[in-house]
């Protein structure tokens, strides 16, 4: 009987005990397919434990050296041990701008036919106060996560922070535009609507933008890829 | 200057933004990594994606050495995780797991071998292994681990790794033959 290909393995890496290797040898003397098994092994270990380096095409530098460049100096104390701190800063900015209060934009009981002028007055300074409480929590997530997203822009490739970049100038239009029809007319809930929604589409798109961040941080340029695939051009 | 030295100037250079430095780090260990990844990965151009992934990563890491071991050794690491992730997911977009052994010439006899096995034969003989067993291949025979920190590395049975190995130097003696 053929010995079993771990007793083969061992004996080819001078592995197995003394008495098991004489054991494979007593078959070996008896049997030329497994003498030639073992020297063919032999062989490939060997041939194997010889392969060398080899030397990569030039391009491999010239893609790493264009993209190195485009990064600039990498961060230091980089790592799983620090960088946690910016997804759990867009966290904690996130909680504040959800925990809003948006009561303006509830729909509301229509006025009673009986309200006069000066009730409707009221109205429109509550609405207009309201609102404009909602947007100062607005711009208070937006400004923490912009200082963020500003102070690490330097890792996102050029390509990537442009098109961070034209979608905020995108929504920054939209919130222009909505404030605009809400001086006309500030009672108006779809423009008070509008705005709203522009608040949370730009803390979204700079929450993407600390999360990618993050991801090219890590090296994981899966997750990153997976951020950049929803960074469509918006408008 | 010591090694140390050396690994510890060479790092802060390249902290510091010098691509000069970065590229001393690259023609050093470039070579060794990119005979890794490509006899890991089985193609000489996912190779050469893997090398440029390392490297990149490593540059991205750099803030986060620490010189606890060689330069050389935490790219290495680096090198054989990304490898081995590599492979990893594309078996499981392959939906294949490694080989049995079934499907093997094992222990029929097979003519014998007269002469030297050729480098090129054996790199080309290597890509044609299923990618488990050539990944315990590469990392036992050619790198030189031994069975546990293969199976450490693959997490596997030691058992499993020695399996795995068997099988794809009895796969590679029948291409070669």
């Amino acid at each position: 009987m053929h010995p079993d290909e771990l007793a083969i393995n061992g004996y080819v890496d001078g592995a197995l005990g003394p008495d098991e290797a004489a054991g494979v040898e007593r078959h070996l003397e008896g049997c030329a397919a497994c003498r030639e098994l073992v020297a063919d092994l032999r062989q490939i270990g060997q041939a194997a434990a010889a392969l060398g380096p080899t030397e990569p095409p030039a391009g491999v530098w010239a893609n790493l050296e264009r993209t190195i460049r485009a990064e600039g100096p990498p961060a230091r104390g980089t790592g799983p041990s620090t960088w946690p701190w910016l997804a759990a800063a867009a966290a904690l900015i996130l909680a504040t701008a959800v925990g809003l209060r948006v009561g303006p934009l509830a729909p509301k009981p229509a006025a009673p036919p009986a309200a006069d002028a000066s009730d409707s007055r009221a109205t429109a300074q509550s609405v207009a106060a309201e609102l404009q409480q909602a947007e100062q929590h607005y711009q208070k997530a937006i400004s923490g996560l912009e200082q963020i997203a500003n102070a690490e822009q330097g890792t996102l490739d050029p390509r990537t922070a442009a098109t961070l970049q034209k979608n905020l100038a995108v929504v920054d239009q939209a919130i222009s535009e909505s404030r605009a029809a809400l001086k006309t007319e500030p009672t108006s809930e779809p423009a008070q609507q509008s705005l709203l929604d522009s608040f949370k589409t730009k803390i979204a798109l700079l929450q993407d933008t600390v999360a990618l961040i993050n991801e090219m941080r890590k090296g994981n340029d899966a997750g990153a890829a997976r951020i950049v695939s929803g960074l469509k051009p918006k408008g | 200057m010591a090694a140390a030295e050396a690994d510890a100037d060479l790092v802060a250079r390249c902290r510091a933004g010098d691509v000069n430095a970065f590229e001393t780090l690259y023609r050093q260990h470039a070579p060794r990594l990119h005979a890794l990844a490509t006899r890991m990965a089985g193609s000489p151009q996912d190779g050469e994606d893997l090398l440029q992934e390392i490297f990149l990563q490593a540059y991205r890491k750099l803030g986060s050495f620490k010189g606890d071991a060689a330069l050389g050794t935490w790219l290495y690491r680096l090198a054989v995780n990304h490898c081995l992730d590599h492979v990893r997911s594309r078996q499981a977009k392959m939906g294949r797991m490694t080989g049995t052994l079934d499907d093997d010439p094992a222990h029929e006899p097979a003519a014998p071998r007269d002469t030297p096995v050729a480098r090129l034969d054996l790199e080309r003989a290597i890509r044609q292994l299923p990618d488990g067993c050539r990944a315990a291949f590469v990392l036992h025979d050619v790198e030189g681990l031994d069975h546990r920190e293969v199976a450490n590395l693959l997490g596997i049975a030691e058992g499993t790794s020695k399996s795995q190995v068997f099988k794809a130097r009895m796969k590679l003696r029948a291409i070669l033959k």
